[in-house]
């Protein structure tokens, strides 16, 4: 391009050669344009290579985000504390699910309805009670009570909340600011919500007729109510102070044709408690369904009550809960009814479950279990009361600790301590929602603390560790996440997915790995280049088979197969390397000139033959090889129902037998005879080797039966062990068929580090006298023994990670057995099943994030360390 | 030092055996004799190498063997045999397969003498068949197994057919008689094939009607819908604008009822004349089901076909698999949306792997110093390539669609809010997943490539003046592009097959709609999908009835295999034919 020249350098009269020259100058700078664009494109290859470990460190580092919060601790979100204005001491305090609204019931019949972040008094009205109060009770939902006198009446009354939305056009007049979000008028407390309406709270307080149902002052009462929705039930059980326990069970029975309701209630004493005379009942505890009652006294012993049978009441058991002298002092279910905490003198708070167990010393089979002990209070436990919505409960103790502690996980959540102002007993509650404590003492002093606990029911130790859940017997490893009802213990232990993640990869590459790495040894050392290039390509296109595929036929085509000739598979696993061994020793008598005119493809084919004949025989010696050894039903023998364990030890020892004869028969016999075959000629040496080797294999069988009989003898069954009752979908399909998808990846990469051995460490070994099966195992293998090594790394890593074929063929049991025939669940599949249903950020969303992250860290080392060796081996061959 | 090639030794397992021959040859040598030495030549311990090769191709031929039988001859019409059996009772059916099993002790007590004691002869085996019966409607279930000693005989009536019907899937039976525009008439060839014909026009009819124009006056009106809340969230709910915005999407709500009753009233009157062409259908015990022709969407008398004919059914049945959608709970009909869905999700997932994996390729080799940086990152990318699939799936649900999705939700999509847009499962988020799990195959595809490039054609660019870049830009990405080519096809293959990530991040089993529709803006990124991989495992899983699906798995899985094999030999003949386009640039 031509470049205009200014009319001042030519008005100077310089040179066109000048001229030239300062336009070859200009012309050889880059331009512009090339600088730039050199600048962005090394900037945006740079960004964009380094963004690979960005994308692995950003995948770890978001999935721990997602993670952390299963094990953070709770935080304490807001307090408030107020003196609220009451009467007389109060006995009684329930609040609605917004932390709105508390209603304190106090011993002279007074009822304070107070606004809970204000501590105000909203509403109050005044009943009349003829005695003292000397026992209060409540449902879980704490809304209906019973409370019941010195003077032997009992009266139930109603203390709810009532939720209702009003628009804003129909508020009333006179309201009253409460604070910034609260408004009240007539006891009623408006507030405003995301839609526009006005949530309106609305105190229900309404109290019972008098009932007298005894001559002394009641002394401990329980109020439940159960049963299903066509047929509610309502019970309570009462102590009165010469220690008479009572037991009332009202049905309502609703009329389909008219919709009447009729109520039969049932009132029977119970069975005299056995205690001495000085002991007194603490506590009474009625079940929903009322079958069961449970009686705390202050010698620390618990006594059962079997109410199945309502008219024929039964004492089941009585037994100590507490240490020697020590009473107890407070007394609950957890929600579900199934567990029962029991709270000390000593403010030791333990958790105790009904278990059927046979060959219990009690009437009706059933016992109470210690199940746990939670951390100690530093003072008596006065008060305890259950979460509505989960494993979790609020105990309050004389010096005025409040505590709330997750069952389950037995953890302390939170450690509330009652400011110094408070006077007398306090009792605690659960706000509906689990998400806040509310404390009032009998002064009438109120602390609420607004809580959020993170996954309360997740610890370290729920993942990792036995717990011991409701309903089983020990302490054991359990994964399940859901359960049909809401009150069910959600179980998630990691330890059976891990299990079986490490199951399925343990059966995969038992198969997995022989047969990968001989073929790769074949491939590499003994086949011709035409062969390898077509076996090759052939296994690497396996390779990028989807395994849902392999998945679908596992399940759909092979379980049923296996499932059917399960004898003819078994025998195959013996069938198939004898089938060949003969193939070889028949080979071995061959002529020398016709045994090397053949090698190569032909003798190839032959194998390829012979595993075909070998499965033939399999498949047709199955039922006689059934009938043999396991009496004709092999499934039923798995189950134990007949037979002993020696047919399958025997055929498990064969193949250790086989090498400690062939390791005995070399060391011993190895240099006679070597000697005797010398003398002959190849053909004669071969028969004889034959020979040898059908001596060898009876041998083996001799020793592997009478090893099989003498396990047998002194008492070892393999069943119950790695041999169980058969299953579909079980192991050995998953581990076949996983094996399918790992030999490719095992394969091409072994094959490649073998390959990478420098060809003249084989000519020298070649040319020292060895043969080249000598020298494919004395000097190839061992050289590329660091790159087949991480070859198998790399297969685990693909074994461990496989989804789709453990989802379709696994039968997705999340058990812990060895057993071969049995299903499993792995951390993946497990993965897919769970994940879709999972609600965002719930306890089990992450916990099946961490799921992913156990897999992803578990593979993250084997691949690094896979990596690490490779990088390794690659310089050492390049060096040789 | 003398190298050596592999190929210049003698690579057999009768090396040693030569070497022995050709010593044995030479007479009267007395020294310490090798030549039987047989543990040297380690015969068996080689059979049981090659047999382990050998397992692995057999196992790899008959999977593949399998797949293809079973695929290639599902859709052939095969004939319908009625049995007699000994208690009297007749069945009519396709044999689908059979084999030996063994009879069970319960079974063995109600056979006479002569019965068991052949069964006793074969060990306690006898053999079975099973029956497609089909009639799910009338028997509750699909097929029926018929041990070969309950059989009286067989035979093939010509007036038996086999019909497939638009729902309760097959049917196995005579035709006892048609309706024809409300008037009863007897069975004639002829007039149902010409009724069926156009009853199959009707249905199609009324399914364009529903779907298309139906279809899009929904649209339309959540369109509306969604427009009215757009305004109230934007200038609040009292503003003029939001008033007017109401006003004018009532008016057109409105406009578009009137126009959907009218639709809807042709529809009603297809279905009138519809419900009046009729047919009975009676099965081989006698027991009848009378159904609108429509229903029928192909009939063919199973036992009088001739080989073109057969032919004719089978194409026909090849052409509905793969351009129509699925129906009876994905176990018939076709797999389009699946089809689809899968090359859609492939698709968009070069579009983001492409760049990514070149320029981390490029980083490795054109750019980084060796050193301790680019062996993290290589690292890194073979931990990339090692991770679980799964993990994706929950790296991609967690992050792409519930962080990501949800944010592009509140920004941009509002008004649908709390039914999330892109905060969801989606064909972006699942394609965005696959780009990240297949990335290590494109870079490690093109980093081969690249290094292929001689060092001599970048020192000439260099040396010519060109730039970095330039030299890469024109020289070196050129000679690379075959190989940067398979890489990416590579990965397509890989991404078409993988089904766990993509059953958290928006695969579902039957997708209302596609992704690329006619409707504003066309592409629909945040919508779910239809996926072969995923087909297999739901009609293989999760249908009523596996057993009826399994042929339909079967087929799907070739139509998965084949597409994956093609992806991978194009591969192979694109990079041969780009091979030979870059030649002449070699010096």
């Amino acid at each position: 391009m031509p470049h205009p020249i200014p009319d001042a350098v030519v008005a100077d009269g310089h040179s066109a050669e000048a001229r030239a020259e300062r336009q070859r100058q200009r012309s050889m700078q880059t331009r512009r344009g090339v600088i730039l664009g050199e600048k962005i494109a090394g900037w945006v290859i740079t960004v964009g290579g380094l963004m690979v470990i960005f994308a692995v460190l950003g995948i770890m580092v978001f999935l721990f985000r997602v993670v952390m919060p299963l094990l953070s601790s709770g935080e304490v979100l807001g307090q408030v504390n107020h003196r609220i204005e009451t009467r007389a001491p109060v006995v009684w305090v329930n609040s609605d699910e917004f932390q709105t609204l508390g209603l304190a019931v106090e011993n002279d019949g007074g009822v304070t309805v107070f606004h809970v972040p204000t501590g105000a008094t909203v509403l109050r009205e005044q009943f009349d009670f003829s005695a003292d109060v000397s026992a209060v009770s409540g449902t879980i939902e704490r809304d209906r009570i019973v409370l019941g006198f010195t003077d032997g009446t009992v009266r139930f009354a109603e203390l709810g909340v009532s939720n209702t939305a009003t628009p804003e056009s129909r508020l009333p007049e006179g309201l009253v600011t409460l604070d910034a979000r609260d408004r009240t008028a007539g006891g009623q407390v408006f507030t405003r919500v995301q839609t526009g309406d006005f949530r309106t709270l609305t105190p229900e307080i309404s109290l019972g007729e008098v009932e007298q149902i005894s001559e002394h002052a009641i002394i401990a009462l329980d109020y439940r109510t159960g049963g299903t929705v066509e047929r509610p039930t309502i019970a309570f059980a009462s102590v009165d102070a010469v220690g008479q326990v009572r037991v009332s069970r009202s049905r309502v029975q609703r009329n389909m044709m008219t919709g009447q309701e009729t109520v039969r209630t049932t009132t029977v004493d119970l069975p005299a408690l056995p205690i001495e005379p000085d002991v007194s009942v603490t506590q009474v505890l009625l079940s929903g369904s009322a079958d069961r009652a449970i009686v705390a006294t202050d010698d620390g012993r618990l006594h059962r009550y079997d109410l199945r049978d309502l008219d024929a009441p039964v004492l089941a058991e009585s037994r100590r809960a507490t240490a020697e002298g020590v009473a107890i002092t407070a007394l609950t279910f957890l929600g579900g009814e199934q567990s029962l905490v029991v709270g000390g003198e000593d403010g030791s708070l333990s958790v105790f479950f009904r278990l059927q167990r046979s060959g219990a010393p009690t009437a009706d089979g059933f016992e109470l279990v210690r199940a746990r002990d939670h951390a100690a209070m530093p003072a008596a436990v006065v008060d305890l009361s259950e979460a509505q919505r989960d494993k979790s409960f609020v105990a309050t103790d004389a010096a005025g600790n409040v505590w709330l502690v997750h069952s389950t996980s037995d953890q302390v959540l939170f450690e509330f301590a009652r400011s110094g102002e408070a006077r007398g007993a306090a009792q605690a509650m659960i706000f509906p929602r689990g998400d806040g404590v509310l404390m009032m003492a009998e002064d009438g002093w109120m602390e609420a603390w607004q809580v959020r606990a993170h996954h309360a029911e997740v610890t370290i130790r729920v993942l990792f560790g036995r717990i011991w859940y409701e309903g089983y017997g020990q302490p054991e490893f359990i994964w399940q996440s859901t359960a049909g009802t809401d009150l069910a213990e959600p179980k998630y232990s990691l330890v059976p997915l891990v299990f079986g993640t490490m199951k399925a990869a343990f059966y995969a590459m038992l198969f997995a790995t022989p047969i990968a790495l001989m073929a790769a040894i074949y491939t590499s050392e003994f086949v011709d280049r035409r062969v390898r290039a077509t076996v090759k390509p052939m296994m690497e296109m396996m390779e990028s088979l989807p395994t849902v595929v392999l998945g679908f036929v596992a399940a759909l085509v092979l379980a049923p197969l296996v499932e059917e000739w399960i004898a003819a598979v078994l025998l195959g696993f013996f069938s198939l390397p004898v089938g060949l061994m003969l193939g070889a020793f028949l080979w071995q008598m061959l002529p020398p000139h016709v045994a090397l005119r053949y090698d190569g493809f032909p003798k190839f084919t032959l194998m390829a033959l012979m595993i075909a004949l070998a499965a033939l025989s399999a498949y047709n010696l199955g039922p006689a090889f059934e009938q043999l050894l396991f009496q004709g039903d092999f499934k039923g023998w798995t189950t134990g129902r007949i037979g002993t364990g020696t047919p399958f030890m025997f055929l498990i020892l064969l193949p250790i037998s086989y090498l400690a004869v062939g390791w005995a028969f070399r060391r011993f016999l190895g240099h006679h005879y070597r000697a005797l075959l010398g003398d002959r000629d190849r053909a004669a040496a071969g028969r004889l080797d034959a020979l040898r080797w059908l001596l060898m294999l009876a041998a083996a069988m001799l020793f592997s039966f009478s090893v099989a009989s003498l396990l047998t003898a002194i008492g070892y069954d393999p069943r119950g062990g790695f041999v169980d009752s058969y299953q579909q979908r079980n192991a050995l399909v998953v581990g076949f068929v996983m094996a399918f998808a790992v030999i490719p990846n095992i394969y091409t990469l072994a094959e490649d580090a073998l390959n990478a051995v420098p060809g003249h460490l084989r000519a020298a070994s070649l040319a020292c006298g060895a043969t080249p099966w000598q020298t494919a195992l004395w000097v190839v293998v061992p050289t590329a023994a660091s790159g087949v090594f991480s070859a198998i790394m790399m297969g685990m890593g693909r074994a461990v990670g496989e989804t789709m074929i453990v989802v379709m063929a696994a039968g997705n049991t999340p058990i812990m057995e060895w057993n071969v025939f049995s299903g499993l669940r792995t951390l993946s599949a497990n993965i897919a099943i769970e994940l879709p249903e999972a609600v965002k950020d719930g306890t089990n969303y992450r916990v099946l994030f961490l799921a992913a992250l156990t897999l992803f860290i578990m593979t993250f080392f084997i691949n690094t360390i896979a990596e690490l060796i490779r990088q390794r081996f690659r310089k050492r061959a390049f060096q040789l | 030092m003398t190298d050596i090639k592999q190929d210049d030794i003698p690579a057999s397992g009768a090396a040693g055996v030569a070497a022995v021959a050709a010593r044995e040859a030479v007479p009267g040598r007395r020294v310490r004799r090798f030549s039987a030495d047989l543990s040297a030549v380690g015969e068996p311990a080689l059979w049981g190498f090659g047999g382990a090769l050998a397992l692995g191709i057999i196992l790899i031929a008959g999977f593949l063997f399998m797949i293809a039988w079973n695929g290639v001859t599902t859709f052939w019409p095969k004939p319908v045999e009625v049995v007699e059996l000994r208690d009297g009772s007749v069945i009519a059916g396709v044999a689908t397969r059979g084999g030996p099993y063994r009879v069970g002790e319960d079974v063995l007590v109600r056979l006479d003498d002569t019965q068991r004691a052949e069964i006793t002869e074969n060990g306690g085996m006898a053999s079975r068949t099973l029956y497609k019966t089909a009639n799910f409607d009338l028997y509750g279930d699909d097929f029926r197994w018929v041990s070969d000693f309950e059989v009286a005989g067989t035979s093939t009536p010509a007036d038996f057919y086999y019909f497939e019907r638009q729902q309760w899937g097959v049917f196995v039976g005579r035709v006892a008689g048609l309706v024809i525009d409300g008037q009863a008439q007897p069975y004639d060839a002829a007039t149902m094939v010409r009724e069926q014909r156009r009853a199959r026009e009707r249905f199609e009819q009324i399914r364009r009607l529903e779907r298309r124009e139906i279809g899009a006056i929904n649209h339309r009106i959540d369109q509306e819908r969604l427009a009215m809340r757009r305004a109230a969230l934007r200038h609040g709910a009292d503003s003029d604008r939001t008033r007017a915005q109401i006003e004018s999407s009532e008016a057109r709500i409105a406009e578009l009822r009137a126009e959907f009753s009218v639709l809807q009233e042709r529809v009603d009157a297809i279905r009138a004349v519809d419900r009046a062409h009729r047919v009975q259908l009676e099965e081989v015990g006698g027991r009848q089901v009378d159904t609108e022709l429509s229903q029928i969407v192909r009939y063919f008398a199973a036992n009088e076909l001739s080989f073109t004919q057969k032919l004719g059914i089978y194409v026909s049945r090849w052409w509905e698999f793969v351009s129509t959608e699925p129906r009876e709970a994905n176990t018939q009909g076709g797999v389009l949306p699946a089809i689809f869905g899968t090359v859609a999700m492939t698709m968009l997932m070069v579009v983001f792997v492409a760049p990514f994996g070149v320029i981390t390729a490029l980083y490795l080799r054109e750019y980084a110093k060796q050193g301790r940086l680019t062996s993290i990152v290589r690292i890194s990318v073979n931990n990339l390539a090692g991770v679980p699939s799964i993990v994706y799936g929950v790296f991609g649900l967690g992050f792409f669609a519930y962080t990501m999705g949800g944010t592009i939700d509140q920004l941009f999509y509002p008004e649908s809010l709390p039914n999330p847009t892109f905060g969801k499962g989606g064909i972006l988020w699942a394609s965005l997943t696959l780009a990240l799990l297949t990335v290590p195959v494109v870079i490690v595809a093109s980093e081969e490539a690249l290094s292929a490039v001689p060092r001599s054609m970048r020192e000439g660019s260099l040396a010519c003046g060109a730039s970095t870049w330039q030299t890469i830009r024109y020289v070196v990405l050129p000679k690379a592009l075959p190989g940067i080519m398979t890489g990416m096809i590579l990965a397509m293959a890989r991404g078409a097959g993988e089904v766990a990530p993509l059953m958290l991040v928006g695969v579902v089993k039957l997708a209302p709609a596609l992704p690329i529709d006619g409707f504003y803006p066309f592409i629909h990124l945040d919508r779910s999908f239809m996926h072969l991989g995923f087909h297999i495992f739901d009609v293989g899983f999760q249908s009523r009835n596996s057993e009826a699906g399994k042929p339909m798995v079967f087929v799907t899985t070739l139509l998965l295999l084949v597409l994956i094999v093609t992806m991978n030999a194009t591969a192979i003949y694109v990079r041969n034919r780009l091979k030979r386009k870059y030649a002449g640039a070699q010096f």
